[in-house]
């Protein structure tokens, strides 16, 4: 985790956080939502608060809007420690999972409310609102009512509206959820392309990891209210440091061990030859991507152990086997195109060292 | 369940209706342009009534004063009401039944009850003025009861529960996010309140408010206890009419023009409650 932490910061040390969360917890009741959280923002960013439902990235979030005040810690908005004062204070944008739009008015009128609360002349509101309905390609529905308009309208408008008055961020809280599947794609990449246009920083909440893969520079990825590791969508795939990390972003094989030497773990009697340092005999995942796993003979790769087929699952793209060893060992494997196997068959499954991670056991 | 089976089950209660409710308001409305002479009733038509009624500057201020006293007893219920219904469209407290049940209690206790309950606060030598009294911080007593004081506190009382049901159910609907979106935009609490909340609870403080007029210019105990016919409207003049004076046709005159006016701030109602349910979802 704190590999992958520097590597991240090693591109863009000078720059100064826009937004900082330092050492955040909040309580309610006996539940801890947050529990130490630590995080820089860097300026233009886009960043990622993935986790599933109920892990804090909502709460962080918040925190950073102002709708929720810390017991411990402080929020930092371009420098500036910004606890203790209240959201229309705070120069954030916020798009919300339903958009949150004025039903009583107009999408202009929508979109000149945060000009107008600043108290800005007339004639600027007017063209600065034209401005941010060409920007998300609403040229003509300033007259129009939110529930005149499409999912994906609204929250085009709602975007609108939050980056029209320039905040510091731009908080995103599962923007795309209400969307349907196509719609979702698509915005994914209009998002983007907003973020990039504007060179805004964003902060972006979502349990869904594709969207978080497909969009962000850096990931946070939380868990019972902490951070459980910080990389960029790659290294975060390739690397993951624990093992729920490994679990929540993709699929992924953890066989259970024990660590027999530097790099080598005893998994059901089988040893494998993997990455990453562990005492030896203590109690460890290996993570192996399904993809990672070659079915096909005479490779030379570090790991070689003949198996069975004992299901297979054909995806369409992709074909899944589940595999037996002889020992017990259960393993998947991911391969692109054609079935090649049918249940049953005897197959080599190999994978190098380097794509098997040594990650510790999901703490209690 | 079959149309037939539909059309046998509400039978009772249209016959009910028509019986009881429709051919008594017919009724109404023939006595009202019929010529009464030696208490006999006869059936023709005039307009005489109405035009009585309209033409007489006493008849034309009471039902002026009723209606006075209708947007009094609103104002003040909204003004008491509203954020009443806010606390209660908001609050995540355990004692929010109890609180419900506080707020709908003078419905559950009758009306010439209640009343005799504020007469022995109000009076003159009411619990009120004695206590004031005997303080020496009034030497005379404070003038609470049988004037339009003591009517607009006794229904406000009784009303109250109608606005505050009606504002609740609109406030509950408005999303906590569109407050939320308008502070992120920067207004301040108070300002969101003003710029989101209140004008996507109009519908609410419009259907209230309608509510609780067409009951106050209808209410007829209270103003008669506690205004102790210092205070006249309409209902009162209707009973005299019919029961004192036996003119059974001006008092039907009377109280169909108390029923247009109800009947059509009702039909308003309809349409504002409708369209709120529609248009802010």
């Amino acid at each position: 985790m704190d590999r992958a932490l520097e590597q991240g910061d090693a591109l863009s040390r000078a720059a100064e956080p826009t937004v900082e969360l330092r050492g955040l917890v909040k309580r309610y009741g006996a539940t801890t939502a947050l529990d130490g959280v630590s995080l820089g923002i860097r300026p233009g960013e886009f960043f990622t608060l993935l986790g599933p439902s109920g892990c804090g990235k909502t709460t962080t979030l918040r925190s950073v809007a102002g709708f929720v005040t810390p017991d411990a810690g402080e929020v930092l908005i371009d420098g500036a420690v910004v606890t203790g004062v209240p959201p229309h204070r705070r120069r954030v944008g916020l798009v919300f999972q339903h958009y949150a739009l004025f039903p009583h008015r107009t999408v202009t009128q929508n979109v000149a409310f945060g000009l107008r609360m600043q108290g800005l002349p007339k004639p600027e509101i007017a063209r600065r609102v034209a401005e941010a309905l060409t920007l998300v390609q609403l040229p003509d529905h300033g007259g129009r009512y939110p529930r005149q308009l499409s999912g994906g309208e609204q929250q085009r408008v709602a975007l609108a509206r939050a980056l029209v008055t320039r905040p510091a961020v731009l908080l995103l809280d599962e923007p795309l959820g209400a969307l349907d599947k196509k719609l979702r794609d698509h915005m994914k990449i209009e998002l983007k392309r907003l973020q990039r246009e504007v060179g805004i920083t964003t902060i972006y909440v979502t349990h869904d990891q594709e969207e978080a893969l497909t969009m962000s520079d850096r990931i946070a990825v939380m868990h019972r209210g902490r951070v459980e590791q910080l990389a960029p969508p790659r290294a975060l795939y390739e690397t993951p440091a624990t093992a729920f990390v490994a679990g929540f972003i993709g699929n992924i094989n953890l066989l259970a061990g024990h660590a027999t030497g530097p790099g080598t773990v005893d998994c059901r009697g089988v040893k494998i030859a993997a990455t990453g340092a562990a005492a030896a005999g203590a109690a460890v995942l290996v993570a192996l991507r399904p993809e990672r796993v070659r079915l096909a003979a005479g490779e030379s790769l570090d790991n070689r152990h003949a198996m069975t087929v004992a299901h297979v699952v054909y995806q369409g793209e992709t074909v899944r086997y589940v595999l037996h060893g002889d020992t017990g060992l259960e393993l998947q494997a991911v391969e692109l195109g054609e079935v090649r196997f049918t249940a049953g068959a005897r197959v080599h499954a190999g994978w190098s060292a380097e794509d098997a991670r040594i990650v510790p056991p999901d703490h209690p | 369940m079959t149309r037939g089976a539909r059309v046998v089950l509400l039978g009772p209660y249209v016959v009910l209706l028509a019986v009881f409710f429709m051919a008594p308001i017919a009724l109404l409305l023939a006595i009202s342009v019929s010529r009464q002479s030696f208490g006999q009733l006869e059936w023709t038509f005039t307009l005489h009534h109405y035009v009585r009624f309209f033409s007489d500057a006493y008849y034309v201020g009471v039902l002026g004063d009723t209606l006075l006293l209708g947007a009094i007893v609103t104002a003040v219920s909204l003004l008491l009401g509203y954020p009443l219904a806010y606390h209660l469209a908001l609050t995540r407290s355990r004692w929010k039944p109890l609180l419900i049940v506080f707020i709908l209690s003078p419905l559950l206790v009758g009306i010439v009850i209640r009343c005799y309950g504020w007469m022995i606060l109000l009076a003159d030598r009411g619990l009120i003025n004695e206590t004031l009294a005997q303080h020496g911080w009034i030497t005379r007593p404070l003038p609470l009861m049988y004037n339009k004081f003591g009517v607009t506190v006794a229904l406000v009382h009784v009303f109250l529960p109608f606005m505050v049901l009606s504002l609740t159910g609109v406030l509950k609907r408005i999303d906590p996010q569109l407050v939320e979106a308008s502070q992120t935009l920067g207004a301040s609490p108070r300002r969101a309140f003003f710029e989101v909340t209140l004008p996507l609870s109009l519908p609410g403080v419009l259907a209230g408010s309608l509510l609780v007029f067409s009951l106050a210019i209808s209410s007829f105990v209270v103003p008669i206890l506690l205004g102790g016919f210092k205070v006249h409207v309409l209902p009162m003049v209707v009973y005299e009419q019919v029961l004192s004076v036996f003119d059974w046709p001006f008092g039907a005159a009377n109280a169909f023009v108390l029923l247009v006016i109800s009947v059509a701030l009702i039909a308003v109602y309809i349409k504002v409650t409708e369209r709120a349910l529609r248009g802010i979802v």
